[in-house]
């Protein structure tokens, strides 16, 4: 994987205190790429390890019986199958398959791209895009945070090339202009902490609809 | 005591059969240890001692994905210990993510998947390898995963510039790497 996750954030992941839509796309990115898991693995034990050394508080016996009374009413779920993505979302690893509603499809937005918005608590915007080989976003730089993780195909933009696992984050420096790379369409979770603002000529005529989140 | 192998026969035997006995021993063990670690982040007792119940709870519900070659039983009930503590949070008006999305983790994978080097004898490492960070690396690492805090947090409570955080955080996250790597290999 060229582009991993910054540590930092996978730490915030493992520790459970990123919101819905930046924990999501490093859950992507988790699922995606072995050194991810790998590293999110090791934090778990961490915790595990945390909780293991802990002294235990005094006892209560009146909580274990309370408890086990309530198990009557709670039954021990079977192994879970093995996910299988829905036809036409073979793209999407596991963590996604909860968000994805049934008769979701893809709306275009500006004629170059399309999307799928998620609906999560918190105030970021989620979104799937899928761009066309070859087809470029407009151009934009970013205000807020933005995570991007690619779940399939690729882009290209001036800080690099990324592929499936990998993942961006907002904001760059520059203005940015990803352009999907040969072959399938690209496929991508964005989150977005505040509007893009659109830079190029039609882009600022379309800022106030962006910003009211019309598209 | 409880060695990491008697506990995840715990686990199994709740998933295999019901096991009430096997879930009271692994509820005088964690439960306590749950609450505890709980409080450490400011939760009143009361408070931790229902995130405890609730996550042990998930537990028998839950035995049946328990993976030991993936997780020991201490990370498996510290994930869903958390996303308890998440839960709660949610209620007291936080938004949060499924305990489900991070389980996958730790869930059961395919027989030729790669089987987590985590898995059983870690603990004593990472504790280890806790005691030898240093002071400011371990204060980052705590941080995180008692108080709940996200690296932004972090910096702003210690009136740090946000890159030296980050830079803690890799450094504390590079040795972890390391000495697991060692075992790994």
């Amino acid at each position: 994987m060229s582009h991993p996750a910054p540590e930092e954030l996978l730490l915030d992941y493992a520790a459970g205190t990123l919101a819905p839509g930046p924990a999501l796309a490093v859950s992507l990115h988790v699922a995606l790429d072995p050194a991810a898991h790998r590293m999110v693995e090791r934090l778990g034990a961490l915790g595990g390890a945390l909780v293991e050394g802990e002294t235990a508080a005094p006892f209560d016996e009146a909580l274990l019986q309370s408890t086990l009374a309530r198990l009557d009413g709670v039954a021990v779920e079977s192994r879970p199958a093995p996910y299988v993505p829905r036809p036409g979302f073979e793209w999407a690893p596991e963590p996604l398959a909860r968000h994805l509603a049934d008769g979701m499809r893809w709306k275009r937005v500006f004629g170059s791209f399309e999307e799928m918005r998620l609906r999560l608590p918190g105030e970021h915007r989620v979104s799937l895009l899928r761009l066309e080989p070859g087809r470029g976003l407009p151009m934009h730089r970013h205000v807020g945070e933005e995570f991007t993780v690619v779940l399939q195909g690729g882009y290209t933009d001036s800080t690099g090339n990324y592929g499936v696992g990998d993942f961006a984050v907002g904001p760059g420096p520059e203005q940015h202009e990803p352009i999907a790379d040969p072959g399938e369409p690209c496929i991508a979770l964005i989150v977005i902490e505040k509007p893009i603002v659109l830079t190029g000529p039609f882009g600022r005529f379309l800022n106030p609809l962006v910003r009211r989140g019309v598209i | 005591m409880l060695s990491p192998d008697e506990a995840a026969d715990l686990i199994e035997a709740i998933a295999a059969r019901q096991d009430r006995a096997a879930f009271a021993s692994l509820f005088r063990h964690y439960a306590p240890r749950v609450k505890a670690f709980i409080m450490r982040g400011g939760t009143d007792a009361e408070t931790a001692q229902e995130v405890a119940q609730e996550a042990l709870i998930m537990v028998w519900r839950k035995a049946a994905s328990f993976d030991r070659g993936r997780a020991s039983v201490a990370t498996w009930i510290y994930t869903i210990a958390r996303n308890k503590r998440i839960d709660l949070a949610r209620r007291a008006g936080r938004p949060a993510i499924e305990t489900e999305d991070w389980l996958t983790v730790f869930a059961p994978e395919e027989a030729d998947a790669d089987k987590s080097v985590l898995a059983g004898q870690t603990y004593t490492r990472v504790k280890e390898l806790l005691g030898g960070l240093s002071a400011d690396q371990l204060v980052v690492i705590q941080k995180a995963f008692f108080e709940d805090k996200t690296h932004t947090a972090i910096a702003e409570e210690l009136k740090l510039p946000l890159g030296t955080v980050k830079s803690r955080i890799r450094l504390a996250l590079g040795r972890l790497r390391e000495a697991l790597e060692k075992e790994e290999s």
